[in-house]
């Protein structure tokens, strides 16, 4: 289920590094991101799941099969449309490697087109890869806890510190109040301006613990416009070594 | 008649200096022509540049495309403007427009992916000529390439090499071919040097899934029609969508050769007050020295228009004089400089490009009717007005005290 999950790095994993800024009813607040974070960091995972992208001018949807392990490795695959079949993504840290079978190559994602579009979707290649640099880029606090349109949460306004290159102006974490696991995250631009909220929902047990298995992603200023996964099947703590994330076996 | 034949003869009386101010004129006149020779050469190649090369005569988009540069941000119905320049008697090149990652081994580019046809390419333009090396690319949809020189060399690929392509088609899969380089291009512009990629439309519309989409049509009339009025032309046969003249493409360009204008009229200025003090001197000094045979002249009935004709016909006969023998070493130089050129390599590795459009490195002149005239009657006027104030001078002249000037 990986390069996704990236994005909840990109926000959560950023309180929990050295946390110089934490105010003083950070506590929750800190909790908030250690349970997103907590939810994917430092293991394994493989899963099946479905994306659906919506814009303007395509639909289309995709199969596709996901293994993780620790931050920095990942590996997607197309299972289907059969066009697609095969084509695949691997991310060592910051490098992303996509494999085409239709002209049996590898071929690496320049930084110069990390921006780009991944697959089609409203994710780009950085989100998949920003997530361990982003760590110490934002300070955060709790800005709202209690009662928002009939459920209990807490919110969590995530800055960028002055000197961090980061695209984002805001970023606003919404977790569940019973159990801290975030069902919305809204991403503002450098002018303030709404640029994409992230939806989690259909909370299922997997492997003993509460995981968001649909997200949702939704453009600002694109109506109509969205990318949707599901997870059909997911595990964590599926034993798998390093070779597994290597150029050798992106193009198996 | 007489007249002429006492200016001629006057103006040999001092041989010298008539000598040295007939080879000021002639020099700078020749060097006038020579100089308006240049610049016109490098007008005309920077406008065939842009007209043949880069651009074309005129462009038409759908609206909006120039600033997004969507793939679907397609021309609506393109055969309408296709039949509409054939109507106009221009030719026509439909484009298609991508941008992907193009990639050899290790190295890999950002390009923009133009879907050419590559028969009308040749009829519209000379980019089929300017391949560096290797071939343009076949009529038919073999997986072939032509890149800019620039980006041939950011991904060491040279004419028989394979590249991958991955683009993000229309319908958002994530399109890939292995495409094999046949030409390289060079000497078009800075911005297809470093990033055109041309591939066949049909390699294209598979690689994107275009579905036949055109974002560019390309027109020429080589130079029959005015680019202005083709771009109106085709604007009226094609309402709706974004017509474009080389020159409303290309503002930066205009600039410059706007300036290069003013710069030739500045130039001739220089000349022109450089070779009147000339003339002015010669001509003060003539009628200074024969001031006690002026003033015999006038005592012998000559009237003072007389005198101003005399002086005149001197100066215009040295204008007329050096003027022809300037215009005839002018003319020689400049058409050798358009024959052979003037080679700018020595000066700077590479091409030089104004506001974007590369010049070759030969620098070639372009005479014209007008590089000639232009400065033979701008040398023509300027020794005339500078003679006036001395045969005016001369005219006013008391005969009494002339006589015994020495």
């Amino acid at each position: 289920m990986r390069p996704l999950a990236a994005l909840l790095f990109v926000l959560l994993a950023s309180g929990l590094l050295p946390g110089p800024s934490w105010a003083g009813e950070g506590r929750s607040a800190r909790e908030v991101l250690d349970r997103a974070d907590d939810l994917f960091r430092g293991r394994s995972s493989h899963g099946r799941l479905t994306m659906k992208v919506k814009t303007a001018n395509y639909a289309r949807e995709m199969t596709l099969e996901a293994w993780s392990k620790g931050k920095d490795l990942s590996l997607v695959r197309i299972l289907a449309p059969q066009k697609e079949k095969g084509t695949a993504t691997l991310r060592s840290a910051e490098n992303v490697w996509n494999w085409l079978p239709n002209v049996q190559r590898v071929v690496k994602v320049p930084s110069s087109l990390m921006g780009g579009s991944w697959m089609g979707s409203h994710f780009t290649h950085d989100d998949l890869v920003k997530q361990s640099r982003m760590a110490d880029d934002f300070t955060y606090e709790t800005t709202f806890e209690g009662a928002r349109g009939g459920r209990d949460v807490v919110e969590v306004t995530l800055k960028p510190k002055p000197d961090a290159a980061v695209v984002w102006g805001k970023v606003v974490v919404v977790a569940r109040g019973s159990d801290l696991l975030p069902v919305e995250i809204v991403y503002h631009d450098e002018d303030g301006a709404l640029a994409r909220t992230m939806v989690f929902s259909d909370f299922k047990d997997v492997g003993g613990r509460a995981v968001p298995v649909r997200w949702t992603v939704t453009p600002a200023g694109a109506p109509g416009e969205s990318t949707e996964i599901v997870y059909h099947s997911l595990e964590f703590d599926v034993s798998l070594d390093d070779g597994f994330f290597s150029l050798q076996n992106l193009q198996r | 008649m007489l007249t002429l034949i006492h200016a001629w003869r006057n103006l040999w009386r001092n041989g010298r200096r008539t000598a040295i101010n007939a080879s000021a004129i002639a020099v700078s006149t020749a060097v006038l022509i020579f100089t308006f020779a240049l610049l016109d050469g490098s007008m005309r190649a920077m406008e065939r540049n842009a007209t043949e090369l880069a651009v074309g005569e005129a462009q038409v988009h759908a609206p909006g495309w120039l600033a997004e540069r969507s793939i679907y941000q397609a021309i609506e119905a393109p055969e309408r403007v296709l039949e509409a320049a054939a109507g106009l008697g221009a030719a026509a090149a439909a484009r298609s427009m991508g941008f992907g990652l193009l990639s050899s081994g290790p190295r890999s580019a950002g390009v923009q992916i133009w879907g050419v046809d590559p028969g009308a390419e040749g009829r519209v333009g000379q980019l089929p000529q300017h391949l560096a090396r290797g071939e343009w690319l076949p009529g038919e949809a073999a997986g072939r390439v032509v890149l800019g020189a620039g980006l041939a060399r950011t991904l060491g690929a040279e004419p028989g090499a394979e590249l991958v392509a991955v683009v993000q088609a229309a319908d958002g899969s994530m399109g890939n071919v292995v495409l094999r380089v046949v030409g390289v291009l060079e000497g078009i512009s800075e911005g297809m040097d470093r990033s055109v990629a041309l591939v066949d439309r049909r390699d294209f519309d598979a690689l994107f899934v275009a579905e036949g989409r055109v974002h560019e049509v390309v027109l020429s009339s080589q130079g029959k029609v005015e680019a202005g009025a083709l771009a109106a032309a085709a604007r009226e046969a094609a309402p709706g969508l974004d017509v474009r003249s080389w020159r409303e493409l290309l503002p930066v360009m205009v600039n410059m050769l706007n300036i290069w204008t003013v710069a030739r009229w500045m130039i001739s200025l220089i000349f022109v007050v450089a070779a009147g003090l000339g003339v002015l001197n010669t001509m003060l000094m003539a009628t200074f020295e024969r001031t006690p045979e002026l003033g015999l002249v006038r005592a012998l009935g000559a009237t003072p228009g007389r005198v101003v004709l005399d002086v005149a016909t001197e100066a215009l006969l040295l204008g007329a004089f050096s003027a022809g023998i300037g215009a005839a070493l002018g003319v020689g130089v400049a058409t050798w400089a358009q024959v052979h050129g003037i080679d700018l390599s020595g000066l700077g590795a590479g091409n030089l490009s104004i506001a974007g459009v590369t010049l070759e490195t030969t620098w070639r002149a372009h005479l014209t009717p007008g590089a000639v005239v232009q400065p033979v009657i701008v040398t023509l006027g300027v020794t005339l007005l500078a003679a006036l104030y001395p045969a005016v001078r001369a005219s006013r002249l008391d005969p009494v005290q002339a006589l015994g000037h020495v």
